[in-house]
């Protein structure tokens, strides 16, 4: 058998969240038996970026920002690959802030995968778009992504784990994983993920994070109810965690736009490109312009 | 330049007359259309070359608009000709003005035998050989919209040219039939209105009569047209771009074209999302491309980079326009070449390649395809603005001569023979055979961090230094592969012509004028940009004393790229500079050339 690319060693620090994400990721596509060479996986900059190198996969690294354009290139070209896209907070709430809002909108079936650090760990530990205010001097208010995705009135699959809970974890990830394999659109998760350098907040959270699976009225289907949920969840100074949205039932029949766009799965990178097997078609087109 | 312009004058009128019509015959006619933004300038533009080209006659039309949707002086000018030409005629014969500052400004650009037919519903003129018309009056009154009067003046035309008059209606109906009954049945309605109105006057002198041409072989398109038809035919698949002027039309073409080819064609959200959605799509293995102006293009250079560095084939059609920063969104210039020879921190390989004329669009757009997936890396399709927008007859694509060369890509069967796959793998060529995310049994890392031949990160020094020679030694290895330069007039001239783009069509009709006036001329049409072809621009300017180089920019870009590829020639180079937003006329280049004489 031919050899491709070994994983190398994780950059990370000892006890770093995104090893628990990583641990996730390898259980979830052993799980939903998923062959590395059918899985490609879109990382950002930063130290979460790089979890493409640590796993079996086709692996590329995007610019910062820009992992979510690139991870839809990659689904459009080719909807049967499994396409997870991860990154960190700043990649994806600062610079990639564009790209990321237009993801639920666009609805490609895609997981992208926010390892949220509350800090920019590669550059040692500036505030991030979700740091408290008085980190580092941070006067800003932090950025809720759970509660701007829940705004956008698209059918799309929305969570928030821990790394310090991978059991839920992974659960999650497989539930999104087949939400995108399905072709039923945008997965989003945002993972509680400490950086025990520059921001350990292991013991915080796990003191502060709420399942709100285990409150009154709840709802995933029912946007004004999770939202109106996290927002009391928040007030009493605590993190919601769980899945914040799935497609009612109602709901069921929305595809992805990979799918609206190629119903049959054969996209851009599989068709034959030959003129031969085009040259009825081309000739038609070519005619058309007089 | 009034010299030149009276030769142009003297040669493009036949001096036959036809006793019959009292009509001297016109070999080569230009009518100028101006008006307010949204009077139908561009639609009467269009009704005129539809008419020209069904004539058989060469048709070759300019826009001149502002970056608004109503409002603002707009004019359009169409030029037929029994011989082919791109280039805009100097001085126009007929003006058809819709208001007063269409009148003036017009008039400066009208021949001395020229004419003009305006709305007098909006002004009255007293300027020669002008002729009123209450155009939205009585279109208002009849047809009940004064909107329709732009037909109404296109019948005008038609009697003062003496058009043949089904073959005018053809024309009408042809374009209208898309709009409905109702409003094909109003056009009908103002064309007749206008035809009565210019043939009860009989003081509108009826000078002249268009011949049939034998053109009859032309398709009429413009550059966006072709580049969007030569991407689908060159196996193009997946496009994603954002509106700007005056690329938009490549995208809207293909939102068109795509659909049946299991193509994707993505509106993205702006230049970054369009550039890495490429990169995305070029990384999944599908051929690729954006298009974009100025602006976009600036948005779009770290993408641009990425591709050269992970070794991603894409493509990036770049519709010149006046820049810098937002610039004149709707004028023509030159001025990206620096910048995309430059393109980017770091250094990394790509092409700049330049279609001339319309057919060099679609020929070259494919060429493109090819060069950026045999060479893996960004490959930018330089355009501008007069060859993406103005409409030309140009000969039919050919489909049979088209050739998709994918290089070298991976299959199962390859990969079951092979011990390992390694994504960046040394070459002779500098190219690594790559095999398509998806394949049974191999998967590899890309990245544009310094890596390895597994595609992981390095900046171990040794590898650092071969992966540079990898990448880069591609500009010179690809060389024999890249589009060559076209060559025009006689070998032996001592005065050479260099020029790029749509300035093809202004040069050609330059040394026609010239070689009337007993000066030789070589044109050395270069399509390669970047890099140089140095031993094809070194044997040019070795047999020319003199290089006149002829751009649409202030500081003589190309011909600063080739001071810095062939500097023993130096002092050989001319440069011709326009940079006022409009292209070149023939008698400027003349003029540079000659100096008047």
């Amino acid at each position: 058998m031919v050899q491709s690319a070994k994983p190398v060693q994780p950059i990370w620090c000892p006890g770093c969240g995104d090893f628990g994400v990583l641990a996730a990721v390898k259980k979830a596509a052993n799980e939903l038996k998923i062959p590395p060479y059918q899985l490609a996986l879109v990382g950002g900059i930063g130290c979460s970026g790089s979890i493409h190198n640590f796993l079996e996969v086709n692996g590329i690294h995007a610019l910062h920002g820009r992992l979510l354009a690139q991870a839809v290139g990659v689904k459009l070209a080719n909807p049967q690959l499994t396409v997870v896209a991860a990154g960190g907070d700043g990649d994806g709430y600062a610079i990639g802030m564009g790209h990321f809002i237009h993801a639920f909108k666009h609805n490609v079936s895609l997981v992208y995968l926010v390892m949220n650090n509350e800090t920019y760990g590669l550059t040692k530990g500036q505030a991030s778009p979700t740091s408290q205010i008085g980190f580092e001097g941070n006067i800003e208010h932090p950025f809720d992504s759970i509660l701007t995705s829940l705004s956008i009135p698209v059918p799309n699959f929305i969570a928030r784990t821990f790394s310090g809970d991978p059991k839920t974890m992974t659960a999650i990830l497989i539930e999104a994983l087949k939400f995108t394999q399905d072709h039923r659109g945008f997965a989003f998760i945002e993972d509680l993920s400490p950086c025990v350098t520059y921001n350990d907040t292991y013991k915080l959270w796990r003191e502060k994070v709420q399942d709100v699976s285990k409150l009154d009225g709840y709802d995933p289907t029912d946007r004004q109810v999770m939202f109106r949920l996290c927002q009391e969840t928040r007030e009493k100074g605590k993190i919601p965690v769980g899945v914040m949205h799935r497609p009612s039932d109602e709901e069921k029949d929305e595809i992805g736009l990979e799918k609206a766009l190629l119903p049959d799965d054969l996209g851009p990178a599989r068709v034959d490109l030959s003129i031969d097997a085009n040259l009825a078609n081309y000739t038609k087109l070519i005619r058309s312009v007089t | 330049m009034s010299s030149s312009v009276t030769n142009v004058a003297a040669h493009t009128v036949a001096s036959e007359t036809s006793p019959r019509a009292s009509r001297k015959t016109l070999s080569d006619l230009s009518v100028m259309i101006g008006g307010q933004g949204g009077d139908g300038t561009l639609t009467v533009s269009d009704l005129l070359g539809r008419y020209f080209r069904k004539l058989g006659l060469y048709v070759y039309t300019s826009r001149n608009v502002l970056s608004r949707i109503r409002g603002g002086h707009a004019d359009a000018s169409v030029r037929a000709s029994d011989h082919p030409t791109s280039s805009v005629k100097p001085q126009v014969d007929v003006l058809l003005a819709f208001d007063q500052e269409a009148a003036e400004l017009g008039s400066k650009e009208l021949g001395p035998e020229g004419v003009i037919i305006y709305d007098s519903s909006v002004f009255s003129t007293s300027l020669p050989n002008s002729y009123g018309f209450p155009f939205a009056t009585l279109v208002g009154g009849q047809v009940g919209q004064p909107i329709y009067k732009n037909a109404a003046a296109y019948g005008a035309v038609s009697v003062l040219l003496g058009f043949d008059e089904s073959l005018t209606r053809q024309v009408i109906e042809e374009r209208f039939q898309r709009r409905g009954a109702e409003a094909l049945q109003k056009n009908l309605k103002a064309l007749e209105i206008g035809r009565q109105a210019a043939s009860g006057v009989p003081e509108v002198p009826q000078h002249w009569s268009v011949r049939p041409g034998e053109a009859h072989d032309q398709i009429l398109s413009i550059g966006n047209q072709a580049v969007a038809l030569g991407f689908v035919v060159g196996g193009g698949r997946f496009f994603s771009g954002y509106p700007i002027t005056p690329a938009t039309e490549i995208m809207e073409y293909l939102q068109r074209y795509l659909q049946p080819f299991h193509g994707v064609v993505r509106q993205a959200e702006d230049e970054l999302a369009a550039i890495n959605n490429v990169l995305g799509a070029a990384y999944a293995g599908a051929r690729a491309m954006t298009s974009t102006s100025g602006p976009g293009l600036s948005l779009m250079t770290e993408g641009i980079g990425q591709a050269g560095a992970a070794e991603l084939p894409i493509v990036i059609a770049d519709c010149q326009r006046v820049g810098p920063s937002t610039g004149e969104p709707t004028r023509h210039e030159q001025s990206d070449l620096a910048h995309l020879a430059h393109l980017g921190h770091g250094e990394y390989p790509r092409f700049i390649i330049a279609p001339g004329t319309v057919l060099e669009c679609f020929e070259m757009t494919v060429q493109a395809l090819n060069l950026a997936e045999k060479w893996r890396l960004p490959v930018i399709l330089l355009l501008d603005q007069a060859l993406c927008q103005n409409t030309v007859t140009s000969p039919p694509f050919e489909i049979s001569k088209v050739r998709v060369e994918r290089g070298p890509i991976l299959t199962g069967e390859d990969l079951a023979k092979m011990a390992e796959y390694k994504v960046y793998k040394s070459t002779e060529t500098g190219v690594s055979p790559y095999a398509l995310p998806g394949t049974p049994g191999v998967w590899a890392e890309v990245t544009g961090n310094e890596h390895d031949e597994w595609g992981h990160v390095s900046v171990a020094v040794p590898n650092r230094v071969a992966m540079m020679q990898k990448r880069m030694g591609k500009m010179t290895k690809a060389e024999p592969d890249l589009p060559k330069g076209k060559f025009f007039g006689p070998p032996d001239a001592k005065i050479g012509i260099i020029g790029f783009g749509s300035t093809t069509g202004p040069i050609w009709e330059a040394q026609e004028l010239l070689s009337g006036k007993h000066i030789a001329t070589r044109f050395y049409q270069p399509r390669t940009l970047y890099p140089i072809l140095v031993s094809e621009a070194d044997a040019f300017l070795k047999s020319v004393d003199v290089c006149y180089v002829v751009e649409h920019n202030f500081t003589g870009q190309f011909a600063n790229l080739l001071r810095e590829a062939v500097p023993w020639h130096y002092a050989k180079l001319k440069p011709v500079l326009k940079y006022d937003g409009h292209s070149f006329r023939s008698p400027e280049i003349v003029h540079a050339i000659s100096g008047g004489a």
